[in-house]
């Protein structure tokens, strides 16, 4: 009669490794660290595929990379970030959960007027990791619309649109009257917020904080982890299937006020953090 | 449609017959009959796979091959009762005859159910008691810090 402790041990590597697949990155990541049989199960091929996104082949056709020797080292690459689509999108997986984001580069976003040289400049920027960033010399029409597939992003999940942006020094106008941000998913309802495109120098912060007594938030860009600032744009859920179009926008066409100096990198979606259940 | 019975011979010599809709669910008997080079009335010598196993296979199986007599949330039900209160043994010769037998449903019920289970490495050694088989050297080398996802 064998032990228990002998039987586990005899579990074929495939076994392992079907169990593995039904965990998550991060167990993964953690449970090679019990055994043997484990640690050369987690680094399977049929484990790492389980966690790719499933177009995953698609999506390094189009990027510079082309060979890996395991499923799990394309896995770690993609967790990195990779250009795609010619270099007009970033695709990234979250490591711990697998989720998916990207970055629409400015040239892959819709920005009216940006084809008019006196409107905007395009020019290779050295804080990016696109070829172009545009930069806004003036306009009194702002208005900049991204758009993705939901199906092409990880599904049942919370995700969150963000402007990438900078103000240069020389930026003049964005302090007058709050830009619009809006999200719209198929033919749902569209979600409107209003966000200002600079933030207040410290002694206007002071005047501002009187408003905040009487309840009036000002939302203002937010600063990254990579030197750029964002402005959330929306947040919508992903279903468990379904292909629908999400139109992420911010526009500032009521003030008329000529503004400049914006810079703008392109549009992020990524998962928003989980909420801790108690 | 005539129900054709399929016979399955288990590793310690048991006779065991079913449905063809049954047996369909795994993959290494339906491809075998739909390549003709199995008939109905051959005998499916499973060595692998002992008596007491192969009846709560195929007492899987028989559940889930009359899909429109139950409704999706009561068979999610009784497969949550199948896997409950089995002991170890009998559960990861399930999974193994799972994996054999290549019935997919089967293999995800067994394999969610230990996946769920599955923290850090210390927890998962004391459930399954697994030995630690890594020298010092070794375990530095491949050290990862556990990390909580749920």
């Amino acid at each position: 009669m064998l032990k228990i402790e002998e039987r586990i041990v005899m579990l074929p590597e495939a076994c392992v490794a079907n169990i593995l697949s039904f965990t998550t990155p991060a167990d993964t990541f953690s449970s090679a660290s019990v055994s043997s049989v484990f640690r050369v199960a987690g680094d399977s091929d049929f484990v790492w595929e389980k966690f790719l996104p499933s177009d995953y082949s698609r999506l390094i056709s189009t990027s510079t990379h082309k060979s890996f020797s395991s499923k799990k080292e394309l896995y770690r690459c993609l967790c990195e970030s990779i250009l795609i689509d010619n270099g007009r999108k970033i695709f990234k997986i979250e490591k711990l959960t697998g989720k998916i984001s990207y970055v629409l580069s400015a040239r892959d976003i819709s920005i009216t007027w940006s084809d008019q040289r006196h409107y905007w400049c395009w020019s290779h920027r050295s804080d990016s990791r696109f070829s172009e960033g545009a930069r806004l010399i003036m306009t009194d029409w702002l208005e900049i619309i991204g758009k993705i597939q939901s199906g092409v992003l990880s599904p049942s999940t919370s995700y969150g649109a963000y402007l990438v942006m900078k103000v240069t020094e020389r930026a003049y106008g964005l302090d007058l009257v709050p830009a619009e941000t809006w999200l719209k998913v198929g033919n749902g309802e569209k979600k409107t917020k209003t966000s200002y495109l600079s933030c207040l120098g410290n002694k206007k912060q002071q005047m501002a904080k009187k408003d905040e007594i009487f309840g009036y938030y000002r939302r203002e860009p937010e600063m990254r982890e990579d030197g750029w600032m964002e402005i959330e744009l929306g947040e919508f859920e992903t279903g468990r299937e379904g292909n629908e179009e999400v139109v992420m926008s911010l526009t500032e066409v009521r003030g008329y006020q000529l503004k400049g100096g914006i810079v703008l990198d392109g549009i992020e979606v990524r998962p928003k953090p989980q909420k801790l259940s108690c | 449609m005539s129900t054709k019975k399929i016979l399955f011979k288990s590793s310690d010599g048991h006779l065991f017959e079913a449905d063809e809709a049954v047996a369909r669910q795994s993959t290494t008997i339906s491809h075998p009959l739909e390549d003709c080079c199995a008939k109905a009335d051959d005998e499916f010598l499973l060595p692998n796979v002992s008596g007491n196993i192969l009846s709560l296979v195929i007492e899987y199986c028989k559940k889930h091959a009359d899909v429109g007599s139950i409704s999706e949330e009561d068979l999610k039900k009784w497969d949550a009762e199948f896997v409950l209160g089995m002991d170890q043994p009998t559960f990861f010769d399930l999974i193994r005859a799972s994996n054999y037998q290549n019935i997919p449903s089967l293999i995800a019920l067994t394999c969610q159910t230990i996946a769920n289970m599955i923290a850090d490495p210390n927890e998962i050694r004391a459930t399954f008691e697994i030995k630690n088989d890594f020298t010092p050297e070794e375990e530095e080398k491949g050290h990862v810090t556990p990390v909580k996802s749920r």
